[in-house]
Order: C-alpha cells, then sequence, then structure tokens
C-alpha cells in the first residue's frame, strides 16, 4: 500500500539514516533523506574492515545503496544538501533544504536525526605531538592509511613500529571529557590487526587503560589480535612523545610491571574520542531538543529513539556506536515514525 | 635458597587512610584515580630509579596500607615538579599528597634526616622573613653584586615584613612544631618498594 | 576552576598595565640579581612602571613543599602578601615560576576552602591585614609575551642566530588551565626568542624539571639530581645548545649551579644559564653592567662576545 501523504524527512545518510530511510520507505512511505556530503555512507565509507568479522564495509555500503535503488518511487534521496530553516506546524514542520544552487520547500510529518559523531580534536595533547610531528595521526587518518597501504601493499616499504594510544578525549577530565568513547578499544584492535595483516614485521604496541570488548565476538576478537597477530598490548596510559633518531619515542608506564618503559617507533596512532558533529548543535536548536552537556542528543523517558514531538534520532548524533548498532537505532527510530503515520492515518478517517 | 615474600594480610590495611593522610583536604579526589601511569611516565625520579612509583604510592594509600610507603625512602625522593599533575586525566595533585606522606611520616619520625635540613632553613627563615639567606661569607657576594649593578646592597625588607614573618611562624604553631622534632630520634628508612622484586646486579 | 586551557594573550592579559606589582623572590634577589634588574630596566623601556614593597616576605612557599612549613603558616603569609598587593591596587608580577605556582596554589586554596581564608584571615587580622580573596597571579613571562611585538620592535643587539634552549620549569606549565600554553607542547618562549633573533632550538629533553625543586638538592643531590641532570644537559649539548634560558632563579640556581659538579665527575657542559629578562634586556640594548653577570657560575662571557657585547656597552 502506498500512501505519499506522510513523509519523513531523515537527516544525515550514514548507516543509521539510511537503515531509517529504507525502513520507512519499505512500510510504504515517502522519504526524504538529506545528505551533507556529495556521497552517502558517512563514517562506512571511511573505513577499511569492520569489528569483528574483518567484514567490508564498502560492501556493506554497496548493498545498502542498492536497496535505496529499489525504492526510488519514495525514496528521495538529495546529496550535497542541508537544513536551512524549519518550523513547527500542525503535525509536523515545514522545511527548507538547500544544495548549492536551489532550495526546496516542503512539509514533512516526522523527522529523524541521523547526523553522526566526530572525532575529538587531539591538538590539546602537546605531550602527544598531534599537529606538530607528522608521524602523529587519528585514528580516522589512519583509517585512510590503511587504505592507502592495502591498495599499495607491494611498493610501501613496512615501517619499523607503530604505537597505538587509546583513551585520547576520552575517560580525561582534564580535558573535558570523562566518558568513554566505546568504539575505540575495538577499533583500535582493528587497526593494529590489520597492520599485522598487511606487514607482518612491524611492530605493534597498543598502549591501554583497559580494554572493552563488550559485544558478541569482541573478546575474541581482541583476543585473536593479541595472540594470533602478535600485536603487543601495554597496560599505561601514553605520558609523551618526543623526536629521537628522526623517529618518535614514547614514554609510558608498563603498570602491570611497574616500571617506566621507553619506546621508539615510527608512526603514532591516537585513538580520539568520539563527540558530536557540529552541525548537530544547530539543528537540535532548531527542533528544540534536549542535548546532554556534551551535545550528545537525548531521548525521551521511556522512548529511546524519541528526541522531542514527531522528531527521532538514531545512531552517532546519540553516542559513539558501532556499526550494526547505528543500523539497529536506524530501524528502531524508522519503526516509531512508521507507527507515528500509522496513528495518524487512523485518526484522519 | 627460598625466599618466602609476605602476603598482604586484610587486617594490618588501615581503614579511611585515605581520608586521614589528606588532613588538610588538597587531594580530595584519589578516588578518581584510574591507575593509568601517566604519571610515572612522565616522573623523573621514577625513570632513574623505577622503586619510585607514585601509581602505587596512591593505590597503598587508597587500599589503606600505611606501612609500606612510611617507612620507604621512596617518598622523600619526589622532586614536586608536578610533571604528574600536569598529565593526569583526573588532576590529582599528587605533590600534595607527598607533602602529607612526609608530616606523617615526620610524627612518626620516619625519614627525619631527608628534613633535618629543612628544619634548619625553616628556623633561619624565620629571621631574615626570607628563605635560603646564606651565611656572612654569602651575603658579602650578594652585597658586593648588588652594589656593582647599582642597586640596593640588600634586597630592601622592611623590619616590620621581619618581626611580622617571625609572628606568624610564632602563632600557628611553626616554631613550636620545628624544635620538638628531634633528630636523634630519626628511625631508619629503606628503599621499601623495591622489597620482592628480583633484583639486577648489573643494574 | 576556570576549564578553559590554553588563553589567548589578549585574553590573559586584556589591558597592558601602566604599573606592576613586582614581587620579590628570595632566590631571585639574592642568586641572581641581575634578573631583578633585567626586568625593571626592560619594563623602563616599555613605560611601565615598577613597584615593590619591602612590606612584602617570601612566599614561604618552597619550604612548605619540602614538609618543613606546616601549611597553616603558608596560607597566613599568603593572605599577609596578598592583602599588601591589594591594597597596593596593582596586578600582581612574580618573576619565579616558585612563587608563581605556590601564590597561584595556596590562593587557590582560600578560593575555595573558606574555612582556610577565615583562619588565614584571623591570623593576620591581629597584625592589621585583611585579605579579600582573589586569585589572579600573574608571571612576567606572560607580559613579555603580550609585549612581544613591542619588544622585537625595540631589539637593538638582535641575538645572531645564537642557539637559544629555553626551560620552561615545571610550575607555570603545571597550572593547566588559564595560562598561555599547553604543558604538553609549550612554545612561546621559542617565539620570543626568535622575535629576538636567536635561534630557538627544540631539544629533546628540554622539558624534562631542572631537578632542584623542593631540596632535592641537598638530600638527594649525587644519587638522583646529578643523572637527572646529565640526561638534560647531554640531550642540549647533542642539540648544539649555546645558552639556557629560565623564567625561575630556582631553576637558574639548579642549572647553573651544579655543572661544576658534574664537570668534576667527567661530565663537562659548559653552557651559560640566564634568566629569559636577562637575555630580553640584552637585546634591547640595556647596559651589561647592570645585568650582573658576575653572579653566575658558567660564564656567560661567550654568549656576550657572539652578541658583540664588551665589557663596557
Amino acid at each position: 500500500m502506498q500512501n505519499t501523504a506522510k513523509t519523513a524527512l531523515v537527516i544525515g545518510a550514514g548507516p543509521a539514516g539510511i537503515e531509517a530511510a529504507l525502513k520507512i520507505g519499505q512500510a510504504g512511505y515517502s522519504v526524504i533523506l538529506i545528505e551533507k556530503e556529495k556521497q552517502i555512507g558517512g563514517m562506512v565509507g571511511k573505513l577499511c574492515s569492520s569489528f569483528p568479522r574483518w567484514e567490508n564495509p564498502q560492501e556493506m555500503l554497496d548493498l545498502k545503496t542498492r536497496e535505496l535503488g529499489k525504492f526510488l518511487s519514495n525514496i528521495t534521496l538529495l546529496t550535497n544538501t542541508t537544513l536551512k530553516f524549519c518550523e513547527p506546524v500542525e503535525k509536523g514542520y515545514l522545511v527548507i533544504l538547500e544544495d548549492s544552487d536551489k532550495e526546496l520547500n516542503v512539509k514533512v510529518d516526522a523527522v529523524v536525526l541521523a547526523t553522526g559523531f566526530d572525532l575529538f580534536d587531539a591538538s590539546v595533547y602537546g605531550e602527544y605531538g598531534y599537529g606538530i610531528y607528522p608521524g602523529v595521526m587519528d585514528a580516522l587518518e589512519f583509517e585512510n592509511q590503511l587504505k592507502d597501504w592495502s591498495a599499495h601493499k607491494s611498493q610501501t616499504e613496512a615501517p619499523g613500529a607503530i604505537a597505538f594510544f587509546k583513551c585520547v578525549g576520552s575517560r580525561d577530565r582534564s580535558k573535558g571529557n570523562p566518558y568513554c568513547s566505546k568504539i575505540c578499544c575495538m577499533y583500535t584492535a582493528k587497526q593494529a590487526g590489520l597492520v599485522k595483516e598487511l606487514f607482518p614485521e612491524t611492530k605493534c604496541y597498543v598502549f591501554y587503560m583497559d580494554y572493552r570488548s563488550a559485544g558478541k565476538g569482541y573478546e575474541e576478537f581482541v583476543r585473536s589480535v593479541i595472540e594470533e597477530k602478535h600485536v603487543h598490548y601495554i597496560r599505561g596510559r601514553a605520558s609523551k612523545v618526543l623526536p629521537q633518531n628522526n623517529r618518535l619515542l614514547v614514554r609510558a608506564e608498563d603498570t602491570l610491571m611497574g616500571i617506566p618503559i621507553e619506546v621508539e617507533v615510527d608512526k603514532v596512532v591516537l585513538a580520539t574520542g568520539v563527540i558530536p558533529r557540529k552541525e548537530t548543535a544547530r539543528l537540535v536548536e532548531a527542533f528544540g531538543i534536549n542535548t546532554d552537556q556534551y551535545g550528545f542528543i537525548e531521548s525521551e523517558f521511556g522512548s529511546p529513539a524519541k528526541a522531542g514531538k514527531r522528531v527521532f534520532f538514531a545512531g552517532g548524533c546519540n553516542f559513539a556506536i558501532e556499526l550494526p548498532g547505528a543500523q539497529y537505532q536506524g530501524a528502531a527510530a524508522a519503526a516509531e515514525v512508521i507507527n507515528l503515520f500509522y496513528q495518524d492515518e487512523q485518526e484522519e478517517r | 635458597m627460598v625466599i618466602f615474600l609476605p602476603r598482604e594480610k586484610a587486617g594490618e590495611l588501615v581503614d579511611g587512610l585515605y581520608k586521614k593522610v589528606d588532613s588538610y583536604h588538597l587531594v580530595e579526589n584519589l578516588e578518581s584515580c584510574l591507575a593509568c601511569g601517566k604519571c610515572v611516565g612522565n616522573c623523573p625520579v621514577a625513570s632513574l630509579t623505577p622503586s619510585y612509583n607514585p601509581r602505587q604510592i596512591i593505590r597503598d594509600v587508597l587500599t589503606g596500607n600505611m606501612r609500606r610507603w612510611l617507612q620507604s625512602e621512596e617518598i622523600w625522593r619526589c622532586f614536586w615538579c608536578a610533571g604528574c599533575y600536569t598529565g593526569c586525566p583526573v588532576d590529582i595533585h599528587y605533590p600534595m599528597l607527598v607533602m602529607q606522606l612526609r608530616f606523617r611520616a615526620i610524627e612518626n619520625q620516619y625519614g627525619l634526616k631527608y628534613f633535618t635540613p629543612f628544619k634548619r632553613f625553616a628556623l633561619r627563615a624565620r629571621e631574615d622573613a626570607l628563605t635560603f639567606a646564606p651565611g656572612a661569607k654569602g651575603r658579602e657576594r650578594i652585597m658586593r653584586l648588588r652594589t656593582a649593578m647599582g642597586v640596593s646592597p640588600w634586597p630592601e625588607v622592611s623590619e616590620k615584613a621581619v618581626a611580622e614573618y617571625k609572628a606568624l611562624f610564632d602563632m600557628t604553631g611553626t616554631t613550636e612544631w620545628l624544635n620538638a622534632i628531634n633528630d636523634e630520634d630519626d628511625k631508619p628508612v629503606s628503599l621499601t618498594y623495591a622489597a620482592g622484586r628480583i633484583k639486577d646486579e648489573q643494574s | 576552576m576556570n576549564r578553559v586551557r590554553v588563553v589567548e594573550p589578549d585574553q590573559r592579559i586584556p589591558e597592558v598595565p601602566e604599573a606592576i606589582f613586582l614581587f620579590r623572590s628570595c632566590t631571585g634577589s639574592m642568586e641572581y640579581p641581575g634578573t631583578e634588574n633585567a626586568i625593571k630596566e626592560i619594563l623602563k623601556l616599555l613605560g611601565i612602571e615598577v613597584v615593590m614593597d619591602p612590606d612584602q616576605t617570601c612566599c614561604s612557599g618552597y619550604l612548605l613543599t619540602c614538609s618543613g612549613y606546616l601549611p597553616e603558616f603558608s596560607l597566613g603569609v599568603t593572605a599577609r602578601n596578598m592583602s599588601i598587593i591589594e591594597k597596593s591596587g596593582l596586578p600582581p608580577y612574580v618573576f619565579c615560576n616558585g612563587c608563581y605556582g605556590y601564590l597561584s596554589e595556596l590562593t587557590h586554596i582560600m578560593e575555595h576552602n573558606p574555612a582556610y581564608k577565615d583562619m588565614a584571615n584571623g591570623l593576620i587580622g591581629s597584625l592589621g591585614y585583611h585579605y579579600k580573596g582573589g586569585n589572579n597571579i600573574f608571571h612576567v613571562q606572560e607580559l613579555y609575551y603580550r609585549l612581544k611585538d613591542e619588544i622585537a620592535g625595540k631589539v637593538v643587539r638582535p641575538l645572531n642566530g645564537l642557539r637559544v634552549g629555553c626551560h620552561y620549569g615545571c610550575h607555570y606549565l603545571a597550572n593547566q588551565y588559564g595560562i598561555l600554553d599547553d604543558g604538553g607542547y609549550p612554545a612561546f618562549h621559542e617565539e620570543l626568542i626568535e622575535a629576538l633573533g636567536g635561534t630557538p632550538v627544540f631539544y629533546k629533553e628540554r622539558q624534562m624539571c631542572c631537578g632542584y625543586s623542593v631540596g632535592r638538592g641537598f638530600t638527594h643531590k649525587e644519587e638522583l639530581v646529578q643523572p637527572h641532570l646529565y640526561k638534560k644537559f647531554k640531550s642540549a649539548r647533542e642539540a648544539g645548545v649555546e645558552l639556557i634560558t629560565t623564567v625561575c632563579p630556582g631553576c637558574n640556581v639548579a642549572l647553573d649551579r651544579e655543572q661544576p659538579a658534574l664537570a668534576k665527575k667527567g661530565y663537562e657542559f659548559d653552557i651559560p644559564v640566564i634568566d629569559m629578562g636577562q637575555l630580553i634586556a640584552l637585546a634591547l640594548g640595556v647596559p651589561v653592567e647592570k645585568l650582573g653577570f658576575g653572579a653566575n657560575t658558567v660564564s656567560v662571557d661567550k654568549v656576550l662576545k657572539k652578541l658583540g657585547v664588551g665589557k663596557g656597552d
């Protein structure tokens, strides 16, 4: 049954937004899915492999793109598009969407925010030299480096050693982010594991306080990286990075042994914490919904996907989340929208 | 030869030790310690003598183990450089903790040999309202230098300042406290945190 | 607490003061009087009046941190000194990282523990003083950086590429919040050196503590301080550092006065150590006899020669 009278606006075409749009569209309602960038996929498109099953994120994205393609009659995908203006009206919102050369005025009956997360700027960690020493990079930059290495492995000289620092901009009250960013322990294990796959001779060191692997297959994943791929896990939050011999010297304490150590490496990868995107701040103000003190969207009591009147949310804009989690939340937001539209229709009879 | 290492007995632990040590309420967030070790990685003393480990000392204070640090030489080694505090993700002011651990040690007469030079300096400072003012020969040298530069031979400190500094010493009981500490009561300290480690003869 | 970490110079010092209260440093005025004089000369050239008060006592922080004083005493002394500063109506500027750290910490304690402020006021009340509150302590290094362009404009003796290793010391950067730079990788002293025409050297151990703090130079000199300083100087020498600047007379004592002892053990470094103010004063053309380099253990003559400064300049 097709009922194009009811339209949902999904803001953000990352995994959460795509899932929400698909489910709403598959149920027969109209969806306008807008995406700020020129390509869809959000974080997923930037990833090289995934945890815990080492799947190719690009294949997952291609699958979803094909599914979207089957519902072009009621899912309108607009890339390079942002929300310019919105105003609450009876049972919905009047919105103006804009891209580089035109504007679109439309009334929507529900909104799903799926604007995703960003990574903390590690420049405040002067002790790690981010932005100062070229060998120091954050997790997304390294993900890109991994993609590059995977594509050109035979022409690449294996680095001697790489250090991974966890909890950079997470669990750090002095830098303003006391929370745990949930996904870094897993993606760091993944990144270190990938390096060993590509270059078995490269020494990899992960400097950690804890490793949080609470998920299906997660503990086994981290253990396999340690025991089968031979990544060295050192318990101790890295203290400092210094230049030495044209490489980088890492100072930390091996707390399990209780002695300070120094390791010379070629690259340092900072597992930077998760923060909400700047766009989210503007949108929550526009729709009048609540956030916590960090800018992450807060749900209403009893409705974990609902943020306000006819406004729902999914994915990284709520908090740090891994790929399947974003998809679950997208589906949950979609279910809320579908129910809402069904109730509207019942009332209108 | 078999060496039996003593297990920690829960009965020896002092309940609420952390609050008792922090008598001046200067380190109220000690329980926030994540034991991450970022302090130790930066510590100049730890890099020279690994038996000195701020993280372990904090753990002992939190657990209630008093004996180990009280009789240790380690607590007298801290430079107060605050490199630990600068890096600490929860802003624990560890040097302020060490200052108080040293007060506790002095109260129990441990490590007085490390304290005596400062007792001398403190009582001299009481007379000068200046810290580390040297003896006659040193004073002469300073006065020569200052005069050659065209400034007053001695830093201008008023008599009022000297009198009031002394008065504050006496009013707060600091003079009495210093005078009561007798070097001869000094109880020996040792590298307590090194006990139980396999010693590397070559290091 | 001010949770903002690094602030811009014009946020830290919004308006350049016309006059400042210069807080006397014991070690500065006795061991390196040239430092105090250099500051006065620089500020004279920049048109800022320097006021000092003989009623001011030692900040009393050093011996407190050696556990040599009872905290009640240091709190009382701090409240008394702050009361004198408040009465002057001028912003307090210290020239010693130690004074900076101890005054900041002790005033902060009194701000956040009213019981301590009341106790301190009770003590000094009987002497006729009252401390209102407030804990904004400045260090002259902040003023130099705030007036970097003015200083650069007045340079008459550029440093001719002199290789300078800046020693920041510990207690300014340890304050962490609301200061001019990140304790993890500070760079504002090096910017000043560049403005004076020198070559800043980022040697590997540049951020290492001077090792003297809290009297380890008295109790653990041979076993801790000397190996520690050896590591620092070795790193400086390997990077070709010709001069080390400090912003703390305590650090100056540590880095300058310990070198002969190291030389006696066979580790000769011969790197002169002077205060940042003295270097700026040299660059601004202040006559060298006002800068008191006679106080330095390691001779500064090599550096003076390189800058083309004779004895009579």
